[in-house]
């Protein structure tokens, strides 16, 4: 991929700057919760926002976000990577642009257009009333990133690997996957950055997660919840954010490092 | 009601929405463009001002936008203020992450040519480096448009313009008559505008792009 690429990602394009986030995200992110949990629980609080701020109500709204990200970056990872590997066959390539294009419209439509109709057409609720459309949102850089990963693989490594032996699936496993793999991570990493974030919109269909704390702070017009929800889910998605960089700096082949 | 004639039906209200969504996102793309590719000109030959403003713009990327628009309400209050603080936040890492790769991709020897040939500074920078990182720089602005249609919708929530309005109230009236056309009216209408800016884009790429570039 070139600079001139139109794909969304969340590195930052230089690999010193994201040695300097390896370092400073966490350090940032914890110092922003921290902050905001002092602030809060150190104001005197009405009886409305002792409603939604004490302990196991936030703990509870980071625990139902952090389940909602899991599902979609489960749905993701099954869905678009044999997705992704299968699409790369030979015998596919009549239906690539098919999918593709289907993906294309996932990124190019808003999540809370997608999670608002889906919860309109089926009437589902909660986890994965929230989890599936959001997957199909979050899908395509992991999906292009497999796509193109194995497709950059120098087929001179395909045809040493058919020569020594090696069935087509051989090479699919051993050769074209593990070169494919940093690709794929920063895909991962850009698919997570979407889950976490549009997992706020999950209060909308009665999923839960932070996004409810902000909702809530709207509502009762209470500064201290809104500012309280919103920093403990910018802190929850710069964390995930470093996990993401974790995988892709640490989870890639050696060789390839 | 089926979709079509709902669509005919609230023809007019859709298509200034419609506008208004268009609009914002344009807008907001341009002026993040215009700080963007300042803030870029400017640090992209300081490596720590380039590792300082693509780590921050990055950081502010990863941001859940409901949550941005969270902590933008108590600040700026409802309506076209937090839409466009926001709007223009998101847009400018992948601008500016753009500019300084497109500006520092530019081979040393041109500039040097340029320089050699008596062209000033300024020259230098407007007349050669910024033409050759432009493919670059517009790339960065058609990924800011795309992902800023999305957020404009979310935007609806603290008041702001656009299609996320219908979207936002067809979840609000679910079950009454029309909601779902109002939330499939508003989405299928940020698709479309999304998809068509996206092709509008290719052909200012086109249009654009110094001839000895063009691919």
């Amino acid at each position: 991929m070139t600079a001139t690429d139109p794909v969304l990602t969340v590195d930052s394009g230089s690999r010193r700057a994201e040695l300097v986030r390896l370092f400073l995200q966490p350090i940032a992110a914890l110092l922003l919760v921290a902050a905001v949990l002092l602030w809060a629980f150190n104001t005197e609080l009405d009886a409305i926002e002792v409603v939604t701020l004490n302990a196991s109500t936030l703990l509870k709204a980071t625990w139902e976000h952090v389940l909602i990200t899991i599902a979609v970056t489960v749905l993701v990872v099954v869905v678009a990577i044999p997705l992704g590997i299968v699409l790369t066959r030979p015998w596919a390539k009549a239906v690539v642009p098919v999918f593709l294009g289907i993906a294309t419209i996932g990124q190019a439509a808003p999540a809370i257009g997608v999670i608002v109709l889906y919860f309109l057409f089926t009437e589902q609720e909660g986890l994965w009333a929230a989890a599936i459309p959001l997957a199909f949102v979050s899908l395509l850089p992991v999906l292009r990133n497999t796509m193109v990963g194995i497709q950059q693989v120098d087929p001179s490594l395909v045809d040493a690997g058919r020569g020594i032996g090696l069935s087509a699936f051989g090479v699919l496993r051993r050769v074209e996957l593990p070169l494919a793999v940093p690709l794929i991570l920063a895909g991962l990493r850009t698919s997570l950055v979407l889950a976490v974030g549009t997992a706020t919109l999950a209060l909308f269909v009665n999923g839960g997660g932070l996004g409810f704390i902000i909702d809530t702070g709207y509502r009762v017009a209470r500064t201290t919840v809104l500012l309280t929800g919103a920093t403990l889910t910018v802190g929850l998605a710069l964390l995930v954010d470093w996990l993401g960089a974790l995988a892709e700096r640490y989870l890639g082949p050696k060789g390839l490092r | 009601m089926t979709l079509w004639e709902f669509v005919v039906d609230r023809w007019p209200r859709l298509a200034v929405e419609a506008y208004q969504h268009a609009s914002v996102v344009i807008q907001c793309t341009l002026v993040a463009a215009v700080i963007g590719v300042l803030v870029g000109v400017a640090v992209y030959r300081s490596p720590i001002g380039s590792i300082a403003a693509t780590a921050l713009a990055s950081m502010v990327l990863t941001i859940p936008s409901f949550a941005l628009l969270g902590l933008l309400i108590p600040l700026v209050g409802l309506g076209v203020a937090p839409t466009v603080t926001a709007l223009v936040l998101y847009a400018l890492l992948p601008i500016v992450r753009n500019t300084i790769v497109g500006l520092g991709g530019v081979d040393p020897a041109v500039t040097d040519a340029a320089r050699g040939i008596g062209m000033n500074r300024v020259a230098v920078l407007g007349r050669v480096e910024l033409r050759l990182a432009w493919p670059a720089i517009l790339a960065g602005m058609r990924v800011s448009t795309q992902m800023l249609m999305g957020i404009a919708a979310i935007a609806a929530y603290a008041k702001g313009p656009g299609l996320g309005t219908e979207i936002f109230s067809g979840l609000n009236r679910a079950g009454a008559a029309n909601a779902t056309n109002q939330a499939l009216a508003g989405t299928i209408g940020i698709v479309v505008m999304a998809l068509a800016i996206d092709a509008l884009y290719l052909i200012i790429a086109r249009l654009t792009t110094s001839r000895g570039i063009r691919g």
